[in-house]
């Protein structure tokens, strides 16, 4: 058995020079940190810009960082120069590789940020103020958080409606049901804030249709092939009497419109909601009725941005409005009418932004439910 | 010792009992549920789950469970889908091939699955758990998270074309059930799963290549995910990664609430067939009766919970593993 013997004290040997390199090098880390000059705390020349989001799989937030390479571009940089911090999904990755980045670069730091949970973006704002470095953010911020109690170091913050414009695709719809008659809702992941946004759209709209009936409101978890088999036991609890569907997404409506295709019903009313590329083709053809586009594209550049001019000094955060720290990002209706000119403009290509025009696209101040 | 007879054989058709008893329930609820359309999409919902429940039937049978399904089904819809589309976009052409191309995928799949397994003497839990990630990432990698839509009337006519009120996928999910059943009742290989998951050390000791059978299950295994793969594109007209999502809980669950046991050497796939129409009659159910959506997934849990308990023969496990 001695080759055993041999064998682990090799390992034993091999596992105290691993210790032994891994101290070195961390302490060569400290050392090198200590001697790095530091940075003045002074408008910054030439910032590092950096997008900090999930990943770029969905083609949602691959939108959202060909918008922040397109900013760098306009810069006349390379696109490679946008530093992607990508979390996947977990706000501890967030906030530990933002402050790793603000180790690094200091103040020199402009950085657009989806903080990926609501009460993630308190920390990440606290380390990039205190570093002295620019932030914009999107999407997720607790309500009591505000970028004008930071000065200028908490340039803005973007987030969406969704209430109104749910209501105007509810509208589309009911009016293609000739204003009567029962439909039903497949809704988001119940707790979720778009999804309640977007019941509540149709809710509204519903106000103004005595003789439509809202027979049933379904979670179907944002997922098609769920959303498939919601809707076929809703037509067999329903049958005839479903005369519409109101989607919250354009994901569920693809599950919709294929349990009715299994039945052979091709022309009942269908409304969604995200303005994905197979979507807008969809409307194109008439098969969905309406969606609505966030123009992801817009949001990811302008927040970048925001941060970058910021960083720069070419405006000065803490003279601006209200309604300019706090925004509503633009929502596009997509409808039958207009989808084919849409598409050539928004998904066959992307139109060209003036990214100075900060707030040219935004949709008003961002209003709170007490 | 005659009693114990007379309890097993009530025992054999307890899932069977089950399903009657969710159905007249449900009927029972709203009328609407018993019917000839209503079945109908009950049958679209559960071909592709069956086919993945087969498969994974075949690893159980042998004591081993399979759990990769959910990233094998998105790479082999991928697959099908990608080479569908690179060959002329219909099955009419040469874009057939497309079904044996995601075949031999799933049988990749399920071969590199087994082999892991085997060779590198890792439990099948873990190493077809890891092998199912890999999957995910690798259908990730292949779309870069897009969508694939598949829009050959031909295709698709598994869903839009019936016969006898049902459509094409039943009869090619219920042909698939046909072709598993051979290969468990009349093949040497079906019986050596039983074989090894009735007691492996008794069939090593009798001149079984056990290592060998098990590889040769999970490529079974994969194959039969690859067919789930295809009718679940069917279903959608997309391929995605999504399109494996969810096949992990419905496909073990089914096999167990059938009365396929865990531990191995019981059952098969006809139990299976059962526990898959179990699980989805529920789901429909829950929707046709109006059950509301927060209540729905706990009534699922609790229901499957009875139907195991109602349907497995717990006395012959020392302890329930």
């Amino acid at each position: 058995m001695s080759f055993i013997k041999k064998y682990i004290e090799q390992q034993t040997i091999n596992r105290r020079n691993l210790l032994l390199l891994s101290a070195y090098g961390l302490g060569g880390l400290a050392a090198s940190a200590s001697f790095r000059p530091h940075f003045a705390r002074a408008a910054v020349q030439n910032p590092k810009i950096a997008w900090s989001y999930r990943d770029r799989t969905n083609p949602y937030w691959n939108s959202i960082v060909s918008g922040g390479e397109a900013f760098v571009e306009s810069l006349g940089l390379p696109k490679s120069d946008l530093l992607n911090l990508i979390n996947g999904g977990s706000s501890e990755k967030s906030l530990a590789d933002i402050k790793a980045l603000l180790s690094r670069y200091g103040s020199g730091v402009a950085l657009a940020a989806d903080p990926n949970d609501m009460p993630n973006c308190r920390p990440v704002v606290e380390a990039v103020a205190g570093a002295g470095a620019y932030v914009s953010t999107i999407w997720n911020k607790t309500d009591d958080l505000h970028p004008w109690d930071f000065g200028d170091n908490y340039v803005s913050h973007m987030t969406w409606s969704d209430v109104g414009p749910s209501e105007q695709t509810a509208r589309i719809l009911i009016e293609a049901m000739g204003g009567k008659g029962g439909l039903v809702h497949l809704g988001g992941i119940a707790s979720n804030n778009p999804a309640i946004e977007r019941l509540q759209g149709l809710k509204n709209a519903l106000k103004s249709y005595p003789n439509v009936e809202l027979l049933a409101e379904q979670a179907a978890d944002w997922d098609t092939q769920k959303a498939n088999q919601v809707m076929s036991g809703f037509l067999t609890r329903y049958g005839d009497a479903i005369k519409g569907v109101h989607c919250a997404s354009d994901t569920m409506a693809y599950g919709v419109i294929e349990a009715l295709r299994a039945e052979g019903i091709e022309n009942m009313p269908v409304v969604s909601y995200d303005g994905n590329p197979q979507a807008v083709g969809l409307v194109a053809q008439g098969k969905i009725l309406a969606t609505v586009f966030t123009n992801p594209y817009w949001g990811g550049g302008v927040t970048a941005s925001l941060a970058y001019y910021a960083a720069t000094g070419v405006f000065k955060p803490s003279k601006e409005p209200k309604e300019h720290r706090e925004f509503y990002g633009p929502t596009v209706l997509v409808t039958t009418k207009d989808a084919s000119t849409f598409k050539a403009k928004y998904i066959d290509s992307n139109p060209k932004y003036d990214w100075k025009d900060f707030w040219g696209l935004s949709k008003g101040q961002i209003q709170y439910r007490s | 010792m005659k009693h114990g007879l007379v309890m097993d054989n009530i025992r054999k058709w307890v899932p069977f009992l089950v399903l009657l008893v969710l159905v007249l329930f449900f009927t029972a609820v709203n009328p609407h549920f018993l019917s000839l359309r209503n079945f109908a999409r009950i049958a679209v919902s559960s071909s592709p789950a069956l086919m993945v429940a087969v498969g994974a039937t075949f690893v159980i049978l042998m004591g081993s469970i399979d759990l990769s399904m959910e990233g094998t089904v998105a790479v082999c819809a991928v697959v099908f889908a990608m080479l569908l589309n690179r060959l002329g976009g219909s099955l009419a052409h040469v874009g057939w091939a497309a079904i044996p191309g995601a075949l031999l995928a799933g049988g990749v799949l399920g071969a590199v699955n087994g082999l892991i397994h085997v060779r590198l003497r890792i439990p099948s839990f873990m190493a077809s758990l890891s092998m199912g990630f890999v999957g995910v990432g690798l259908s990730l990698l292949m779309t870069g998270g897009n969508r694939i839509l598949i829009d050959d009337p031909l295709f698709r006519s598994l869903l839009t074309v019936r016969f006898m009120s049902f459509p094409l996928m039943a009869y090619a999910a219920l042909g698939g059930l046909l072709v598993a059943w051979f290969i468990q009742d009349r093949t040497t290989i079906g019986r050596n799963f039983y074989a090894i998951g009735g007691g492996e050390e008794l069939a090593r000791a009798s001149g079984l290549n056990v290592g060998r059978v098990r590889v040769i299950g999970f490529i079974l295994a994969g194959i039969f995910f690859a067919l789930g793969a295809i009718l679940a594109v069917a279903r959608l007209g997309i391929a995605e990664t999504e399109t494996g999502t969810g096949f992990m809980f419905l496909s073990i669950t089914s096999v167990v609430v059938g009365g396929t046991g865990l531990a191995g050497g019981s059952g098969g796939v006809w139990n299976t067939l059962v526990g898959v129409l179990i699980v989805n009659v529920i789901g429909n159910g829950m929707v046709v009766v109006g059950l509301p959506d927060y209540l729905q997934d706990g009534v699922l849990g609790l229901l499957v919970i009875s139907a195991v308990y109602l349907s497995m023969d717990r006395r012959s496990l020392s302890f329930a593993r």
